[in-house]
């Protein structure tokens, strides 16, 4: 399109149909005015929608309040419950059950997705047919994951307790990986890595698609074995986007709640009670609302530093 | 160090024949440049050499050994890309020390550094060896690239358009460098390039590819003035060969079968027109259009009739646009109506 067609095309139209008055008032503002016009809607609507709820939660947490007793008179108890969450064995325990979720399936699926990259990367028959029915999983909601999982578990006709079951030579009934202590930790990390990998995957193969060849054939030419062009080309090239893979999920991980609550609604006991389950069963089950916006607000701190340390180093690999 | 040789190789990809039926021998410490344009099959030609592609037909021979089928890595050869293919992550010392390092190599460590800083000093990277390949400019790149290309010690070294991708001033300077080592270590270079500056400089010899065709091997001196065709001929020579059709120059004494004529923009004689001088036999009329005026000469632009033309000429000389010259040449080339030459 040509300068011309543009003075001379619809928006002159525009400008001419506009009313004098208008059109006097508009003249007048500086560019830096109309930019903050065309910004403001949405910076309003953000404000609304995000950091007012922030402000309230933090001052809703130095309070008593209880969502279930609006009428009950609103004290002011300062760090109180800051003080006792943090005080809390149990709390703790919570937290380290996090940990350990997060931790595990944030390294399953960083191996086995970029794995899986970097064979679907290569050309072979069929490879996009392949691609995408790896992403399927991805694509489901979780709470049909919960659900499809809670059968595949299920002792008596899970296909998972089946498979199993048939090659470690033990009778599929004999365990209950949603039911058991030491199995439902694992049972949790199984589902989020059979759904959350093909995105680790993904973003991997983009990394992997974004390394020109011509550097493989300056090092095949330069005698470098497979392994070595592995480790000197493919991986650390590679390794922002693996790193950004592991950010989104262990944010997204750190936060988990929909699918564990629908597969074991933290039982065991409390053993898949991960903090945000702690945090709904204490906003809504106890209605403790000053005590579980102040947890709210720790929990929302811990992801932010960690996730900010986490970039800072991020941007450091990218540097290199 | 060693003779290459390449015989009868031809590639095609799907229905495009990139390189047909193409011969070629390079003499050992030799400096061969490949000239044509885009998709005349120079770049295959290299990564056919290289091992990066296989021929359909032909063979190809690295020190009198036959290497048609061996991958690259079994090949005495070394590539440098257009692209800047530096190992990004590593400095410029591990980049220059890759190829040395490899397992079939097993060069002491001392040697490495000695040969390292050798290639450095020459390429003038030898302060930019602590750097990472990411931290340099567009030049350093290519130049430990080059630089990469040479610690080995290849049987061949191939470039393919390694200069493209730099501007016009450090791609003089790196031209003579270039053509400097290569004189130093005697290193046999396969070198693929459109621009006639580089391969009129350095190589010894040049190939002129056309259509995945070799149309002509000699020397830049035999390719400029005895070119095979009127294709070879526009090769070479900025600004470019006039090629006019034989009817402008009417009934004079040219072959029968001429169709094009091929004159050199050096190869025109200029006469102003005044009323003391008789107009000659065989010269033109010709109207000047548009005088360049580039300092140390001047590019005029003629027109003979509909015909335009470039002429080389004084830069004292003072012409207006519209004036009616007179014309005669030096040394014309006749071309066939396939364009090929009639001596």
């Amino acid at each position: 399109m040509n300068a011309r067609s543009d003075s001379e095309g619809p928006a002159r139209n525009v400008a001419n149909m506009t009313p004098d008055r208008v059109a006097r008032t508009v003249r007048g503002l500086s560019d830096k005015a109309i930019a903050w016009l065309f910004i403001g809607p949405t910076m309003l609507l953000l404000l609304a929608i995000n950091l007012f709820p922030l402000i309230w939660t933090i001052q809703l947490s130095f309070t008593n309040y209880r969502a279930n007793r609006p009428n009950a008179p609103i004290l002011n108890i300062g760090l109180d419950h800051y003080r006792a969450i943090l005080t809390d064995p149990d709390i703790w325990l919570r937290m380290q059950a996090t940990a350990h979720f997060v931790f595990w399936t944030i390294a399953l699926q960083t191996i086995i997705g970029f794995a899986l990259a970097y064979l679907v990367d290569r050309k072979f028959r069929g490879h996009g047919f392949w691609t995408t029915l790896i992403l399927v999983p991805m694509m489901l909601s979780p709470a049909v994951v919960g659900n499809f999982w809670t059968f595949l578990y299920q002792p008596q006709i899970g296909l998972f307790n089946y498979i199993v079951g048939f090659f470690a030579n033990v009778p599929p009934g004999s365990f209950k990986m949603l039911g058991d202590v030491t199995l439902s930790p694992w049972a949790i990390i199984i589902v989020d890595t059979w759904m959350w990998t093909p995105y680790v995957m993904l973003i991997c193969l983009a990394g992997l698609r974004s390394i020109p060849d011509y550097i493989y054939e300056a090092a095949e030419v330069d005698r470098a074995s497979n392994w070595r062009q592995f480790i000197s080309i493919t991986l650390p090239m590679c390794m922002p986007f693996i790193m950004l893979a592991v950010l989104f999920r262990g944010i997204e991980n750190f936060k988990m709640f929909d699918m564990v609550n629908l597969l074991t609604s933290g039982g065991p006991g409390s053993t898949t009670e991960l903090a945000s389950i702690t945090l709904k069963r204490a906003a809504f089950e106890a209605w403790r609302t000053g005590y579980s916006s102040a947890f709210a607000i720790i929990l929302f701190v811990a992801v932010f530093g960690l996730a900010n340390i986490y970039v800072k180093t991020l941007n450091k690999v990218k540097a290199r | 160090m060693a003779e290459v040789s390449v015989s009868n190789v031809s590639k095609s990809f799907g229905a495009t024949r990139a390189v047909r039926d193409l011969s070629l021998t390079i003499a050992d410490g030799e400096f061969v440049a490949l000239l044509g344009p885009t998709g005349a099959g120079k770049t295959t030609t290299l990564r056919l050499v290289a091992g990066l592609e296989k021929p359909e037909s032909g063979t190809i021979t690295i020190g009198g050994l036959d290497a048609t089928h061996a991958p690259p890595a079994a090949r005495d050869v070394t590539f440098v890309f257009q692209q800047y293919s530096l190992y990004p992550h590593l400095t410029v010392f591990e980049n220059l020390a890759f190829p040395l390092r490899s397992p079939t190599r097993r060069t002491p460590e001392e040697d490495i550094r000695r040969i390292v800083n050798e290639v450095a000093t020459m390429l003038r990277i030898e302060t930019k060896l602590g750097n990472k390949a990411t931290q340099l400019s567009g030049g350093q790149m290519q130049r430990v690239a080059i630089g990469r290309a040479l610690v080995r010690r290849p049987a061949i070294a191939l470039m393919d358009e390694p200069l493209s991708s730099l501007d016009a001033k450090l791609r003089s300077d790196l031209r003579v460098e270039l053509k400097r080592i290569q004189r130093e270590l005697r290193t046999t270079i396969l070198y693929v390039t459109h621009d006639q500056m580089e391969a009129m400089t350095m190589a010894d010899r040049i190939g002129v590819l056309e259509g995945g065709r070799l149309v002509q091997v000699g020397t830049p001196r035999e390719i400029y003035e005895n070119p095979v065709s009127a294709y070879v001929a526009s090769r070479l020579g900025q600004p470019a060969i006039n090629l006019i059709p034989r009817a402008i120059l009417g009934e004079s004494a040219v072959p029968p079968e001429t169709a094009t004529i091929g004159i050199r923009t050096e190869h025109m004689r200029l006469l102003r027109r005044s009323k003391l001088r008789m107009t000659s036999q065989g010269d033109l009329a010709a109207t000047v259009r548009r005088v360049e005026h580039l300092g140390d000469q001047n590019h005029l632009h003629l027109a003979i009739g509909e015909h335009e033309m470039v002429m080389l000429a004084d830069p004292t000389l003072e012409l207006q646009n519209g004036e009616i010259v007179d014309l005669s040449f030096v040394n014309p080339l006749f071309f066939n109506s396939e364009g090929a030459r009639i001596s």
